[in-house]
């Protein structure tokens, strides 16, 4: 068997007016939680698509498991919730929980026992009333969520593909998800999902891809990332904000590259030649009172708006990158 | 074969056959049927000879007894109901041509006062001629009265002269009992089946039902998947299974549902005319007429008609249905993966409902000839052959040869039908936005 859940080669889908994704290549380590972050219309949607043999590339290969992912029965190893969350509105809840399993390949008598658990589990099934036994247009949209999360992984699948996870949930669910996510890497599970969110990606993500108009910007480990663009990030806190020179010297663009300003937190990537210590230096000399001055590994969110740049978004794209 | 496509056949056809609609449309549908064969019966015993007919007058200028028979003729007649010794039975009034128009007179108005006398029939030297009568009375506008009253008095004129000839009076007699009644038989290059309406019966029967199914699980194909796509709920299932597994799955399961429905309306139409026509008979004829309601009965086309279904008719009905059902439902499939609305949905299927009701226009020339060149240029067309070559089964005789070949062109049309919709659906399923240009279709066909 493979390492690698994934093994994306050279992968292109074009599109009628645009390109979705070019040539593009990337390795998700079996049991490893991995992030595919990317602004919308990035091509996050379309690549997790075409894992899924839903939609073909235009050429390159995609490998499940080490297998090519439209070999016979591959995909019954994989559950997918997709960004766009729907299920057959006038069914019963466990009727069609029961026809998603079935189509993954599980026996109805061992989906009707997982069914059940499931449902007690996500408090489902409680004294007043059996929700498996409504119909779907009867749910709340935080059950139907909960009921759509059960389909995902009710055939117990080794790699769990999430679209967009968090889009419209409420904090008290969001943290249910980051718990089942972190419960399915202790099952030595490997869990891939996209999001723009890149604060979601950084607690809990081991490996990350970011990709930009279709194509890779960066991937690799969340820690190796970070090291790499790291040393050249300076958070500083000022006890009276910038008062007399200091907007000057933090504007000044052989020093400062980019600057993230919050009133008295500011978080700075140095300008390419500059050098740390200069900047203390000028900062003391215009008599800013310093509280914080650390030479830090870049947030992924300043990695990616410094990668990506808020040209990132293509225009005239829609949410289904 | 992909043990998926029996999955999403499993689903749809179970959650369709549980829905409140089947149930009702399975049940209703033969009730109306059956209805729709009783009631002309129930209506041809009611509206059969009134018990006026009757309480006539006969004024007889004719000086030939004709007057004597009529009412003689008018007592043997059981479905008039008269008894001996019932005081409105026929009176005959024997007088000359020159009282006639003065007694007639008189009898009318006697018709206009009095309700127990029904009309007044004169015989003059044209009616012995076998020319003319004249019936002036109250039940002058019903027609089975009437058609009665003509074939009495006409058998009676012959009768009458037939005597006069010197023909034996027993053997006039006789011929006036005898009630002779037309058999048909359709006769093939085959040889002699069934009878010429029951063959006319099953194919209107065959033709309707075919067309209504298509028509009716076509749009529930549509809908369905119009309901997976704008409920997304498509997307997770297409992650697991192929779009043209779900597509065949999804054409499969309806056309069972289909198949269901037509057996349960076949099974609830043969109960309802062979248990409850007899009891509405029977019900009828405790009111009177019973002959007139046992004759209707024969002469309904129901009894004929399911005798005339023949196993070979229904296999061949069963093959164009499996094969015409199948090329519409993937061409409605693909109309539905195309669009995001019901409004949009029923544009897209225009082009479909065009070769359906384009068909069905057609259904009345071929049932008129069933011979004609339309007639067997329809049933070659693969979209037009499911419904008019089983119809035309019924009606005339083809050539197995025929049978077999319009088979095979259906099949290969059918074949292109789930390519074509294969491509479309694939593409379809996961394009939002707004509905696309033929020019796009195209594009999709050939890409996909």
């Amino acid at each position: 068997m493979s390492d690698l859940a994934i093994d994306i080669r050279h992968v292109v889908k074009r599109f009628e007016e645009h390109v979705a994704v070019r040539d593009l290549s990337l390795e998700v380590p079996r049991g490893s939680v991995y992030g595919l972050l990317g602004p919308n219309g990035a091509g996050k949607t379309t690549t997790i698509r075409m894992i899924l043999d839903v939609i073909a590339p235009d050429s390159g290969t995609i490998s499940i498991f080490g297998v090519p992912h439209d070999s016979p029965g591959i995909l019954n190893k994989v559950g997918y919730l997709p960004e766009e969350r729907g299920l057959y509105k006038k069914m019963q809840v466990r009727r069609v929980l029961l026809f998603l399993a079935e189509l993954k390949g599980v026996g109805v008598r061992d989906a009707s026992k997982r069914i059940d658990e499931w449902l007690e589990r996500f408090s489902l099934n409680t004294p007043e009333k059996n929700w498996g036994d409504a119909k779907v247009d009867e749910l709340s949209r935080g059950m139907q969520q909960k009921v759509q999360f059960i389909a995902t992984l009710l055939h117990d699948p080794d790699l769990v593909i999430l679209d967009e996870p968090f889009s419209g949930l409420d904090p008290i669910n969001a943290q249910a998800l980051k718990d089942a996510v972190v419960e399915l890497k202790r099952r030595g599970k490997t869990v891939i999902f996209s999001t723009h969110v890149m604060d979601n990606a950084e607690k809990m993500c081991d490996s990350v891809c970011i990709i930009a108009r279709g194509v890779k910007v960066l991937d690799g480990a969340v820690a190796a990332v970070r090291q790499q663009h790291g040393g050249r990030n300076v958070a500083l806190s000022l006890a009276n904000g910038a008062l007399n020179g200091v907007g000057a010297i933090l504007r000044d663009p052989s020093l400062v590259n980019k600057l993230d300003e919050n009133n008295r937190f500011f978080e700075i990537e140095l300008a390419p030649d500059a050098d740390p210590q200069s900047l203390l230096r000028r900062l003391i000399d215009v008599g800013a009172s310093i509280e914080r001055f650390e030479l830090v590994q870049p947030s992924l969110h300043q990695i990616f708006i410094q990668r990506v740049g808020a040209s990132g978004v293509e225009t005239g794209m829609s949410g289904h990158g | 074969m992909d043990n998926k496509i029996w999955v999403v056949a499993k689903r749809e056809y179970l959650e369709r056959v549980r829905s409140r609609w089947f149930i009702a449309m399975t049940l209703l549908v033969p009730a109306l049927m059956a209805g729709a064969f009783l009631f002309p019966i129930w209506m041809a015993a009611r509206g059969s000879v009134s018990n006026q007919l009757g309480h006539i007058r006969i004024l007889d200028a004719t000086g030939t007894g004709l007057g004597e028979r009529i009412a003689k003729a008018m007592y043997a007649d059981s479905t008039l109901g008269i008894t001996a010794g019932d005081s409105l039975a026929p009176r005959v009034e024997v007088v000359t041509p020159t009282q006639l128009p003065a007694k007639e007179q008189a009898a009318i108005a006697e018709v206009q006062l009095r309700d127990h006398i029904a009309g007044v029939l004169s015989l003059t030297d044209s009616s012995i001629a076998g020319q003319s009568a004249r019936y002036a009375g109250r039940n002058a506008s019903n027609i089975s009265d009437m058609d009665k009253l003509r074939t009495i008095v006409r058998q009676s004129a012959m009768m009458v002269r037939l005597e006069h000839e010197g023909v034996r009076p027993e053997i006039v007699n006789d011929l006036a009992r005898s009630n002779m009644r037309l058999n048909t038989d359709r006769v093939t290059e085959t040889g002699k089946s069934g009878s010429g309406t029951a063959g006319l019966f099953v194919g209107i029967i065959v033709g309707v039902l075919l067309f209504m199914s298509i028509i009716f699980h076509g749009q529930n194909i549509l809908r369905g998947v119009l309901e997976e796509k704008a409920t997304r709920v498509a997307e997770v299932v297409l992650s697991s299974v192929k779009p043209e597994s779900l597509l065949a799955g999804k054409v499969l399961g309806v056309g069972a549902v289909g198949l269901t429905q037509q057996a349960a309306w076949l099974g609830i139409a043969t109960y309802l005319t062979n248990f409850l026509a007899p009891i509405v008979m029977k019900n009828i004829a405790a009111k009177g007429g019973a002959a007139a309601a046992a004759n209707a009965a024969a002469a309904s086309p129901i009894a004929g008609a399911l005798g005339g279904i023949s196993l070979t008719v229904i296999g061949i009905a069963l093959a164009y249905f499996l094969v015409g059902f199948v090329f519409y439902a993937c061409l409605y499939a693909a109309a539905g993966s195309m669009v995001n609305s019901e409004q949009e949905a029923q544009q897209a299927a225009t082009p479909v409902m065009f070769l359906l009701i384009s068909t069905w226009l057609m259904v009345n020339p071929v049932l008129v000839n069933p011979t004609s060149r339309l007639a067997v240029v329809l049933s070659w067309l693969p979209w037009s052959s499911p419904i008019i070559m089983p119809m035309r089964i019924g009606l005339t005789s083809v050539s197995p040869l025929e049978v077999a070949g319009s088979l095979v062109v259906a099949i290969i049309g059918c074949v292109a039908a789930v390519w074509l919709s294969a491509r479309i659906y694939r593409v379809g399923m996961l394009m939002y936005g707004k509905k696309p240009t033929f020019a796009e279709v195209a594009k999709w066909i050939r890409y996909a």
